[in-house]
């Protein structure tokens, strides 16, 4: 039997007019007015998600920090208290199991894996634990949390309104324990929208009932929307950010998904030595980043073609909404990704041109200049 | 709810809706198919001249999340499409029956148009 689950805030969902969708087992909104305004929403001032279909798993243990060094491509000990780290979870063949941050919170940590990977990631990581003899546990407490996530060029003056702490003090990638609205949370300088925002993990899931109103009422000046998950989808394809569910289907190494900036080599973890194989081989498929030069909104699964023969495929596409451009992310032949080289997207019969570009296909200060 | 269903128009179970006007009848689709469907921002359209039988797939809308095949209500020739919707897809969504049509049909069997549904039977069905 499988049960769709539902956030905590699903009623509330549902007072903004939310219009909902399945994704990874759970009820979500897809969106509240409509896509492309909630996307520019967020480009242009400010935006509330609710995203606790996402998971949230404690690391703790005396060697919790040895239990992240050897399951992520971080070095977990270069990771201060009070700071985050986006990471990847191997398995031994250098694939990724899932890609997540970790928060380190006075020598525990917090990891967020995707939606619906809490399960695989918590046995993942007791049973290494257990094999490598490393003094830490992992342990599942999704449902104990609701994750709200401020994103927008006017969310820090959003929250800033509801809490004493300096959220100026808060830094990029930043991470600790705050009161906001009289609720404790962990707050971290994080995101999946490529703008200035914040994540807020908030624990029990009642108390964000009361948080999600004020949030809204705070960031009314400003315009303030709930978002729903097709503006995250389309508001992350524009930044380059990967989907788990996308961008690892069938089993892809952080090589072949252009993650190496996260690899930090100088350590051992698992999946290390078939990356350094992979690397030495070279000859692998890689992320690319495709703006359709004609008309066409390239989709999952798509072929890309260069004369004619099979090059590459279409992990996630879109219509951007900031630059009315058909998008794509697809795994293509090294020999094919030079930048400005014009490939085919093969769009029902169709050969639509598109031109390889260098990430993010919308640039930081878009909304400035729109 | 965008629920709007006119009485002079027939309709199809997969949401389109037909308007005949002599020998061919303009297609597009239901008010309450470009709600469901959300912002429509592409809409591939057949070539003038291509001879569908009913059923067939007539055309493509795309929203930003989804790909949606429209299906021909009756057979019949191209012999227009609204060639509005290569600038301005939403109109669709704007004005399902009037500005967002889609493609015009020369109606090939008129006694198809008496398999299709009447407003009240298409209400029923949503």
């Amino acid at each position: 039997m499988t049960m769709v689950k539902k956030s905590p805030l699903n009623n509330i969902h549902k007072e903004f007019g939310a219009k909902f969708t399945e994704f990874a087992g759970f009820e979500m909104p897809i969106q509240f007015s409509s896509i492309k305004d909630e996307h520019l929403t967020v480009r242009k001032t400010v935006g509330l998600f609710d995203v606790s279909h996402m998971s949230n798993v404690w690391i703790a243990g005396k060697e919790a920090e040895e239990l992240i060094t050897l399951t992520t491509v971080e070095d977990a000990s270069k990771i201060k208290d009070g700071m985050s780290q986006y990471t990847a979870i191997l398995r031994e063949d250098g694939t990724i199991i899932d890609d997540t941050i970790f928060m380190h919170l006075g020598g525990k940590y917090m990891i967020i894996p995707n939606a619906g990977m809490s399960d695989e990631v918590t046995r993942w990581l007791n049973e290494k634990a257990e094999e490598h003899n490393i003094s830490a546990t992992a342990e599942d407490v999704s449902r104990d949390y609701v994750i709200l996530a401020i994103q927008g060029p006017k969310s820090r003056e959003t929250l800033q309104k509801l809490t004493d702490t300096d959220l100026k003090t808060v830094g990029f990638f930043g991470c600790q324990y705050v009161d906001v609205a009289g609720v404790d949370c962990i707050i971290s300088h994080t995101g999946y929208t490529g703008e200035l925002g914040f994540e807020l993990q908030i624990t029990p899931p009642k108390s964000a009932e009361e948080l999600f109103y004020k949030i809204i009422d705070a960031g009314k000046e400003f315009g303030i929307k709930p978002i729903g998950l097709g503006a995250r989808d389309t508001l992350r394809l524009e930044k380059c950010f990967l989907l788990a569910g996308n961008e690892f289907e069938g089993g892809r190494t952080p090589l072949e998904a252009t993650m190496s900036w996260a690899i930090n080599w100088d350590h051992e973890f698992i999946g290390k030595d078939a990356l350094l194989k992979q690397k030495e081989k070279g000859d692998y498929h890689r992320l690319t980043y495709l703006e359709c030069i004609d008309r066409g909104i390239p989709r999952h699964g798509f072929e890309v073609q260069k004369e004619g023969k099979k090059i590459g495929v279409v992990s996630s596409g879109t219509l951007s909404p900031c630059l009315n451009k058909g998008l794509a992310m697809a795994y293509v032949h090294p020999d094919f990704r030079e930048k400005d080289g014009v490939l085919d997207i093969v769009i029902r019969g169709r050969q639509v041109k598109a031109k390889v570009v260098k990430p993010p296909f919308v640039k930081k200060d878009w909304a400035k200049q729109n | 709810m965008a629920n709007e269903i006119r009485n002079d128009l027939k309709y199809t179970d997969t949401h389109e809706w037909l308007k005949v006007k002599g020998n061919t009848a303009l297609v597009g689709i239901t008010d309450h198919a470009q709600s469901e469907l959300t912002d429509i921002v592409f809409a591939e359209l057949p070539e003038i001249g291509k001879e569908l039988k009913k059923g067939d797939e007539l055309c493509v809308v795309e929203s930003v999340k989804s790909v949606s095949e429209i299906y021909a209500p009756i057979s019949g020739k191209v012999v227009g499409v609204n060639g509005k919707l290569e600038d301005t897809p939403e109109i669709i969504n704007d004005s399902p029956y009037d500005d967002g049509w889609l493609v015009e049909l020369e109606i090939k069997d008129k006694d198809e148009l008496d398999d299709l549904l009447d407003a009240d039977s298409y209400k029923e069905k949503i």
